[in-house]
């Protein structure tokens, strides 16, 4: 029972938080059709931004998560106008969406080396943004920490379901996801919409970034691991698919959970990884995808 | 014309030919053991990267597992050549390929039910799987983080010099060979089905080629040749580090695909020779090292796709044209 208890919370916690960087990436392809591998890296920029405003400059934790949704959408703006508004006019050629998965990923490459020649390979202590324990049942308990994040997480997630549903420009993200030429004649101002886009993802991650720098660190190396949990989420749930991401990103919360419980930390990404394998053999698109019908 | 291997002029070939000659005669005259070693070092990156750029770049499959299949190759020979000391180390090492192709090929079935941007995920997936695995070490198969420290190189006996001499000779007869092999499968009738079945899948497809045969034809040669350099940088390193697998080499390995021309034969000869100087000129500002790759990824592909052999294609195009463009002027008659 307390085995269980435990796994239930540590898994809904972990589900929030992947669900957060995750629910990004999916954005992006649902209207971009790029697979962002600098996700991780605004996860990593974000941890350094909320280290810099708590540990070092004392501001108030609502403050620092400002400050790092606000620094993490302009840097995802700005790779976007870096790594993939020149090759928009290519986005009909077969090679797109490889070619756009390299350019992120060299914008990631480039920004980890950034921190680790500026913060060093050190690993930064971030402070919590509460602080104490919740006592959930004998003995397990889950802290306060914790439950902010995965709060916080879950309101951004359904801000941003909000937004996609109900402003002018969800419906132009969504619209622009559905047809892009259509989008396109009816005055629908692209060009501003996908630096948007990928501002709002790296903006939902930067933040996660926070928490996850005060549950571990903030080092040059610490969006990797949220970017390898990203990925899994984002396969497992079908690129694209917003519910999926989310199903998915419950799924490997809890399965991570399970195995740190049960079978050993080390085990988990293998799991993950085969699983993946196994899935995908199986439903080439993950559990919610679909080929080329258009999704969000 | 096309000959075996693809249109190659005579001035092409003589070419290759004092290539090659003035790379064999090169250890000769040179002898710095620390410029060697990254030289032998450069040379089997580059066998790793013509077998990457077979399957990514004229199969056009995102297989980013390559690194992997190049790991089980060193794991594969490296196992042979410690429990099964009566094989000679060559023929471990040539069997290490066989087994990183045979994986390659069962790797590529799953792979090839997927599309786009999914079957880099699977291949990335698999990546990490033997990596994980191969950092736990089961049964001692894959000796750990550091990877058979223990095992016989290719020449035990020789000294330093002669060693580093003997490995670059070695390297660089599996690099002309594989090159010419390349340009061969180029123009065979597998490369031009590969070729084929990247640019216009469905009219390929249409026109009675299989698909899936040729694909994974394409991993069954790209692994088994991985498996090879994976062998020779167990024997030369003495060990093999489950980092060699990790994010950095391949971040690495993609972007010296991607300087010199995915695709092309010659491609990864000159983004492998681009990119070991440039790590080799920053090795005393390691923070710079990858700054300057990710960097130099994003400005060649944004700004100069089809790299460096593609460049030098279209300035040769545009000059010829020049040429004939004044040829023309030159015929026409002089005024007056």
């Amino acid at each position: 029972m307390t085995d269980i208890v435990a796994i239930i919370a540590n898994g809904v916690v972990y589900g929030s938080i992947y669900g957060l960087v995750a629910i990004g990436m999916t954005l992006i392809y649902g209207t971009l059709r790029i697979l962002d591998m600098s996700q991780g890296s605004m996860v990593m920029v974000g941890g350094y931004v909320g280290w810099w405003a708590l540990a070092t400059h004392g501001v108030n934790p609502i403050v620092a998560l400002v400050l790092a949704f606000a620094f993490t959408f302009a840097l995802g703006t700005a790779t976007e106008l870096v790594s993939v508004q020149p090759l928009i006019s290519r986005r009909h050629e077969v090679d797109f969406e490889l070619v756009t998965f390299i350019t992120t990923f060299a914008v990631a490459i480039f920004l980890t080396n950034v921190a680790l020649q500026h913060f060093g390979p050190f690993q930064q202590n971030v402070p919590t943004i509460v602080g104490g324990n919740l006592k959930l049942y004998h003995g397990v308990s889950i802290s306060y920490h914790e439950l902010t994040m995965a709060a916080i997480s879950v309101i951004l997630m359904g801000g941003l379901g909000l937004f996609l549903a109900r402003t002018r420009w969800g419906l132009a993200v969504r619209a622009v996801a559905q047809d892009l030429d259509a989008a396109r004649s009816l005055a629908v101002p692209v060009t501003r919409l996908y630096p948007l886009t990928m501002g709002l993802a790296s903006a939902l991650a930067g933040v996660g970034g926070v928490f996850l720098g005060a549950l571990y660190f903030a080092s040059p190396t610490a969006g990797d691991l949220p970017l390898l949990f990203a990925l899994i989420v984002v396969v497992l749930g079908g690129l694209g698919s917003l519910t999926g991401t989310l199903y998915a990103a419950y799924l490997v919360g809890m399965t991570q959970s399970f195995c740190e419980v049960e079978i050993g930390t080390t085990w988990t990404l293998p799991i993950l990884y085969g699983a993946i394998l196994v899935i995908l053999i199986f439903r080439p698109y993950g559990l919610k995808g679909s080929p080329s019908e258009v999704r969000l | 014309m096309t000959g075996t291997f693809g249109s190659i002029s005579a001035g092409r070939w003589a070419m290759i030919a004092i290539g090659i000659v003035l790379a064999a005669l090169f250890p000769l005259v040179y002898h710095d053991p620390y410029y060697m070693t990254i030289i032998v070092t450069g040379e089997i990156v580059l066998i790793l990267n013509i077998s990457w750029n077979f399957v990514l770049g004229m199969a056009g499959v995102w297989n980013f597992g390559q690194l992997a299949i190049y790991a089980l190759g060193a794991y594969g020979s490296g196992w042979l050549m410690l429990h099964h000391s009566g094989i000679p180390v060559p023929i471990a090492i040539v069997l290490g390929g066989v087994f990183s192709g045979v994986i390659s090929v069962l790797l590529a079935f799953p792979t090839l039910r997927l599309f786009g941007i999914y079957t880099s995920l699977l291949t990335f997936s698999f990546a990490q799987v033997v990596q994980y695995v191969a950092v736990n070490n089961p049964h001692n198969l894959t000796g750990g983080s550091f990877g058979f420290p223990e095992v016989p190189g290719l020449f035990p006996d020789l000294g330093q010099s002669d060693y580093l001499r003997a490995y670059y000779w070695v390297c660089a007869a599996v690099i002309v060979v594989s090159c010419f092999a390349v340009a061969w499968l180029r123009q065979s009738h597998l490369g031009i089905a590969l070729r084929s079945i990247r640019d216009a899948p469905a009219y390929t497809a249409a026109r009675g080629v299989n698909p899936r045969a040729a694909r994974v034809a394409a991993f069954g040669l790209s692994g088994f040749l991985a498996g090879i350099a994976g062998g020779l940088y167990l024997s030369f390193e003495q060990s093999f580090t489950t980092s060699q697998m990790g994010l950095t080499p391949m971040s690495l390995d993609v972007t010296m695909l991607v300087i010199g021309g995915l695709g092309t034969v010659s491609g990864p000869l000159i983004g492998t020779a681009i990119l070991t100087v440039i790590q080799t000129k920053l090795i005393n500002y390691p923070g710079w090292q990858l700054t300057v790759l990710g960097a130099t990824l994003l400005v060649i592909v944004i700004f100069v796709p089809g790299g460096v052999v593609g460049l030098i294609g279209r300035l040769d195009r545009r000059l010829r044209a020049w040429v004939a463009e004044d040829a023309d002027e030159a015929e026409e008659p002089a005024p007056g």
